[in-house]
């Protein structure tokens, strides 16, 4: 007879499990067990995992969960009365399944979903008897098991000899019948204490005494005795005591027995505790007989207890349809066809009619029609908010998604093919992945919960998991470790998993001196780091924690809250306990609403043209757009100057002009070194060019040397060669080079006849090391069949398998191209707009001075910081008067000073303008020191010139720090409907000029150390005269040199990057800003040796190199040598002199003296 | 009640239950049911190693509590000699220690 386990934690019990479901799963399975419980604290995390791994093992899946109860008679707000385990009943049409996740609900509904919250996650024991009751049937549909961690179980300890049999006739009287079981364990702990025989013995008793069935179990958490010790380790992280403290509290486990036994051991320990009972075999016999009888009444169907993959998408009626929702998709796409294409006739309509049927088929088949009229809504829902939105990923492969605007990308017009996203033989849901601006993307969750109710959508959550550094901390506090040791080690851990944290001992040398003291046998810290070093091995990957997904959001129909459990996320919407892997096997309809900063900065840049022309005359001039036949301006400018983005055509050819000059920082995608290399040597001409340099530029073609030959063949260096005739027309567009899946699919199918639907099956088997051979079989015997000679097979089944694993999906290519196109547009168009736009929400990668550099570069004026024209965001404004009057500029915002509180901000702005800091001080309440580095900063500049004061800003700041000093006097109050005098700033006009104005090295030095961006000028500006004296070339120059030419250039560092390389060997790529524009140089292995330490050290660099031309218009520095700027005695002086010290100029005290934040001026943290 | 932990041989019932022990030379028979349980170890403290796949007996070892008499022993004289020993088992080799002798018959109330 087997045995089943009904008490199981999986490692999803976060702090608590230790074994994966599926270990547990083939455990059992291994030993004969029919079926196996899971019962995670607190929620179903790890129960979809269990289903799955029970159904690979042959197993029927229990499914419960173990979770604490509020004290009846204590402060039901916080006072806990112990632990139990629920099982849901099955077999039922999933109504204990039900009845779990709502009680699983409940449990959570009154925590506040951050980590530290006062009210812990619990039910009260009513709302475990209203929910163990089929409201429609009143059948029992859950079962409680009142166990060692019950009250009743905890009472046993205690002196009150009667309490336990008290509390359990408490369950009794509270819960409805046959919803009740003793749950009896021993895990043969010392006599008496918890855990024990004889409190086994006395649950036994209890149990007879009541009538009540008992049942055994060992309250498993592990799947082998091996995990007690990682259990130990769990129980220290979860209360954050050490294990010594721990012993003597005592709180562990108190051994290690709560294993998965096997039916035989269960047996053993059955017998010893109806023995210790004084009962008989008949009574082992019914102990074990009810235990099976529960576990029997609890096996769970996957199908139809839990809908296991059955696809559930909202309702109709609750999407605006009535009727077929097949039909209402038919009718929108037939809508969408004269708006996307209109005037279509002929042979093109004919394709396009033929590819739509096409789809429309197999949407009809799977019977998916209801889920893209969801998506659509949602899309539509999003623009009408106003908020920028774009399909990403293989959605961009369906003309249905493009018809009913869920896509921005004309499928037919970039040969993509349906079947990499949706086919007849794909059961499961197809990912659609909308974009939306960062800033909206809350507004845009909450919108969807209020358009499709709270009933019907949750958000979806993640599993984080333990990595080195957060194992080796754990560790270290389970082993008592000092916490500054720790840290100490913790740093040192980087990018390698903590499961081969000896294996990298040996291997980093950044763990070298760690790993010596590990060796160091006479240490008496050694034992500790040698535990340390096991015990964090024994962490890796177990999970810690759930949070919210970054995009995920799931939608179904009114009953998705019957299942999945959900709980309150940080954000106050409901999350659900399942992650994506769960999804699929639940029939849960995910959408992935990403938010992205270049949406949000290219629609900040699309408001500020309004604000700043608000006409479409007006936005015409300004951004210089075609005035077109009838010279009013192209259609995607409205009347009020509006752009609409999506509306821009793809080849305009200014906006190209840009890409290729790779001046092309802040555009999406194409800003970084490499990237700009790259489009400096494809010199793009059209969209489709985007699509490939987007494609090109990933770690695998980069890695596999494919990104040459395009080149050469598209620039004609290198005839292009196909490896037969008929997949010309398959490769033609790269050149007869596979970049795309789509080219990989269409080789499938041209080569074997197989279809499309079956060609993407094949390439995803690829990346299957068994599925592998069976394609290649297959491929090799039908392509012979069409009469391909066996060299060509050879060499196009040698492309198929190296490509498929990396080659890049094209509607991905080309969904990531829209916003690249559409960034350089803005760039080429309204620079202002976007460069405020890309300041405002900061999407790229390079630190914001660059940026504002940038805009220097392009002569854009950058306006400072001014009390009363600064706002809480970037603005553009129009220079009114001066040198640079009638243009347009930047004025920076007062967000992102260091130390100014957002309530501060919100006050500055609400009260302006100002006349006096007499009046600022009275309105706004600024602390002192936020006056003072706004001072610092030059804010109130203009208000001092206006008050005709003779001071400069070193007074001022020095009088507002002498201020600090005093104690307040009351201000005087400003009362209601009583204007004061305008009398001007007396305090600044009074102010007394007795210091020499601050230098423009100490005005960059506050900006850099408040804001982490140079504004008054370029912070290589004063260093001019040094770079002069060493021969320094300046990025603007550079293009008009020859390729080869030897030159030294200097800046400041604004990006470094390691990529993998070809061969392994490491090469460092660092560029530089020198305020002309940026240099990008690269270190080969001989130039790292030399440079050594400066290559990551250093913010200053001076770089000696040869121009490497990469492009027509792209060229870069082979460095092979480096010095740092800030150490003049070092550096290469042409007449071998260094600077002498009666040379100041020559000194380098730059602005960046005295300042530590490296991360946000150079993008190297330290 | 003293701590030892001093080597003892142990004649076991086919169940694994102990019935004799040799301890310092002399033969003790045990003479009344003994008791058995499993106590945790500070392990931590104890080992120098923990990775994973170490196996049973990290975390805890199995203590049996017996009463013995000196075999051979008139039962007159027996009364005043029962003993109370903690013995332990090592899970991993299998050996046997003493672990504790109690002054008294002072049986744990199970």
């Amino acid at each position: 007879m087997s045995f089943t386990h009904l008490h199981v934690s999986t490692a999803f019990s976060a702090h608590y499990g230790v074994s994966w479901p599926d270990e547990l799963a083939q455990a059992a399975a291994a030993d004969g067990a029919t079926a196996l419980a899971c019962t995670d604290r607190d929620g179903l995390y790890g129960t979809v995992k269990h289903l799955k791994a029970c159904m690979a093992s042959g197993l029927d899946p229990v499914v419960g969960v173990d979770l604490a109860v509020f004290d009846d008679d204590g402060d039901h707000r916080t006072q806990l009365g112990g632990r139990v385990v629920v099982l849901a009943h099955g077999h039922n049409n999933g109504a204990g399944y039900r009845a779990l996740c709502r009680l699983i609900s409940d449990a959570h509904a009154r925590t506040s979903g951050n980590a530290g919250g006062v009210v812990p996650v619990a039910v009260t024991r009513a709302e475990i008897a209203s929910r163990s009751l089929n409201p429609e049937t009143l059948e029992p549909v859950l079962t409680v098991l009142i166990g060692p961690d019950s009250d009743v179980g905890r009472a046993m300890g205690g002196r009150r000899y009667l309490r336990p049999r008290t509390l359990f006739k408490q369950w009794l009287d509270a819960m409805p019948k046959e919803t009740v079981a003793a749950e009896v364990v021993s895990h043969l702990s010392a006599p008496g204490e918890p855990l024990s025989t004889a409190r086994a013995v006395r649950m036994l008793k209890l149990a007879a005494e009541h009538g009540v069935p008992a049942v055994l179990t060992n309250a498993v958490r592990y799947c082998a005795e091996d995990g007690a010790a990682t259990a130990d380790v769990l129980d220290s992280a979860r209360t954050l005591k050490s294990l010594p403290e721990l012993t003597s509290e005592p709180l562990l486990q108190p051994n290690g027995r709560g294993w998965l036994k096997t039916s035989a051991q269960m047996l053993e320990l059955g017998k010893e505790i109806i023995q210790a009972a004084g009962y008989g075999a008949a009574d082992l016999g019914r102990l074990l007989g009810q235990t099976e009888a529960l576990a029997d009444r609890c096996r769970i169907d996957p199908v139809t207890d839990m809908g296991w993959k059955q696809p559930v998408v909202p309702e109709a009626s609750v999407i605006g349809i009535e009727g077929d929702p097949l039909v209402e998709l038919t009718q929108r796409c037939e809508a969408g066809i004269s708006r996307r294409f209109p005037g279509i006739s002929g042979r093109p309509e004919a394709d396009m009619r033929a590819r739509l049927e096409h789809e429309l088929r197999i949407i009809a088949n799977l019977g998916f029609a209801s889920y893209f009229l969801t998506v659509a809504e949602v899309s539509r829902m999003i623009i009408d908010m106003g908020v920028r939105a774009a399909a990403r990923g293989s959605g961009a492969s369906s003309l249905v998604n493009y018809l009913i605007d869920i896509s921005q990308v004309n499928p037919l017009q970039h040969d993509l093919i349906f079947e990499r996203f949706l086919s007849r033989d794909r059961a499961t849901l197809p990912d659609i992945d909308i974009d939306v601006e960062s800033a909206e993307r809350h507004n845009v969750y909450r919108r969807i919960f209020d358009r499709f109710g709270a009933e019907r959508v949750t958000l979806m959550s993640m599993q984080n998991g333990y990595r080195a550094r957060g194992a080796v901390r754990d560790a270290g506090l389970a082993l008592g470790m000092d916490d500054g040791d720790i840290g100490e080690i913790a740093k040192q851990l980087w990018r390698f998993s903590a499961r081969n944290f000896r294996e990298a001992l040996v291997e980093k040398p950044e763990l070298k001196e760690f790993a010596g003291r590990v060796e160091q046998r006479d240490f008496a810290e050694n034992q500790q780091l040698d535990l340390l070093v096991d015990l964090t091995e024994r962490l890796d990957r177990l999970p810690r924690h759930i949070s919210m997904h970054p995009c995920g959001v799931i939608l179904g129909d009114a009953t998705l809250l019957d299942r999945t459990p959900v709980q309150p996320s940080g954000l106050g919407l409901p999350m659900s306990q399942f992650d994506k892997h769960d999804m699929d096997p639940m029939g849960m309809l995910k959408l992935d609403v990403l938010g992205v900063r270049m949406q949000s900065a290219m629609a900040f840049a699309v408001r500020e043209v309004v604000r700043l022309h608000p006409s479409k005359a007006e936005v015409v001039a300004a951004g210089a757009h075609p005035t077109g036949p009838d010279g009013t301006g192209p259609d995607y400018i409205a009347a009020d100057g509006h752009i609409d983005l999506n509306a821009v055509p793809l080849d305009d050819e200014p906006t190209y002009e840009l890409i290729r000059s790779t001046h092309t920082l802040g555009c999406f995608q194409i800003e970084s070194p490499g990237q700009r290399e790259l489009v400096g040597k494809m010199a793009p001409r059209e969209f489709n060019d985007l699509i490939i340099d987007i494609s090109l530029f990933r770690p695998g073609p980069m890695k596999s040397d494919m990104v040459r030959p395009f080149l050469e063949h598209r620039h004609g260096f290198a005839p292009e060669t196909y490896p037969h005739p008929d997949l010309k027309p398959v490769l033609q567009e790269t050149h007869g080079v596979t970049v795309f899946h789509e080219q990989i699919l269409r080789t499938f199918d041209v080569m074997t006849g197989c279809g499309l639907a079956k060609a993407d099956e094949f390439r995803r088997a690829l990346s299957n090391d068994v599925l592998e051979s069976q394609v290649e079989e297959f491929f090799r015997r039908e392509a012979k069949a069409k009469g391909y000679s066996p060299d060509v097979v050879d060499k196009v089944w040698g492309t198929l398998k190296s490509f498929a694993s990396f080659g890049f999906c094209k509607a991905h290519g080309a969904a990531f191209a829209v916003p690249t196109y559409q960034s350089a547009w803005l760039k080429a168009h309204h620079p202002e707009a976007f460069l405020a736009g890309l300041w405002e929400h900061d999407p790229g990668m390079y630190p914001k001075r660059l940026l504002v550099a940038e805009a220097r570069r392009m002569g854009i004026p950058i306006l400072p910081l001014d009390i009363n024209r600064s706002q809480a965001e970037y603005r553009v404004e129009r220079i009114a008067s001066g040198p640079e009057g009638g243009k347009l500029g930047i004025r920076l915002s007062l967000n992102g000073i260091y130390g100014l509180s957002g309530a501060e901000l919100k006050r500055i702005v609400a009260g302006q303008p100002y006349d006096s800091l007499a009046d600022l001080r009275a309105r706004s309440r600024l602390s002192k020191p936020s006056i003072k580095r706004l001072a610092q900063l030059g804010a109130f500049d203009a208000l001092h010139r206006e008050s005709g004061g003779a001071a400069n800003r070193a007074d001022l700041v020095q009088h507002l720090q002498s201020l600090q000093g005093r104690p307040t006097k009351k201000g005087a109050e400003v009362i209601e409907g009583q204007l004061s005098l305008p009398l001007g700033d007396v305090e600044l006009r009074n102010l007394k000029p007795e210091l020499p104005a601050p230098s423009m090295v100490e005005n960059v030095r506050a900006e850099l150390d408040l804001m982490a961006v140079d504004v008054s000028e370029h912070l290589m500006s004063s260093h001019r005269p040094l770079l002069d004296r060493l021969g320094v070339t300046t990025a603007d120059k550079l293009l008009g040199l020859r390729n080869g030419t030897e030159v030294l250039v200097a800046g400041v560092r604004i990006a470094t990057q390691t990529p993998p390389m070809r061969g392994g060997r490491r090469v460092v790529f660092i560029s530089i800003d020198d305020g002309t524009g940026c240099v990008d140089s690269v270190f080969f292995h001989e130039a790292q040796e030399l440079a050594g330490p400066l290559l990551f050290g250093t913010r200053l660099l001076l770089i000696r190199g040869n121009t490497r031309r990469t492009g027509p218009r792209g060229i870069s520095i082979s460095a092979s040598m480096a010095w740092d700027l800030s150490r003049p005695e070092t550096l290469p002086f042409p007449d071998k002199q260094p600077a002498a010290p009666w040379e100041p100029d020559l000194q380098l005290r730059g602005p960046l003296d005295g300042i530590s934040r490296n991360l946000a001026i150079t993008g190297l943290g330290s | 009640m003293g701590m030892f932990s001093e080597g003892v041989d142990v004649v076991c019932t086919p169940a694994g239950q102990p019935s004799a022990l040799t301890w310092a030379g002399r033969q003790y028979m045990v003479c009344a049911e003994p008791v058995r349980w499993f106590e945790r170890r500070q392990w931590w403290a104890e080992e120098t190693r923990a990775p994973l796949g170490t196996g049973p007996g990290l975390v805890d070892h199995e203590i049996w509590r017996v009463q013995v008499r000196l075999a051979g022993a008139k039962e007159e004289q027996q009364q005043n000699e029962i003993l109370t020993l903690d013995l332990t088992r090592n899970i991993g080799s299998g050996r046997w220690r003493l672990l504790r002798i109690h002054d008294a018959l002072k049986p744990k109330s199970a």
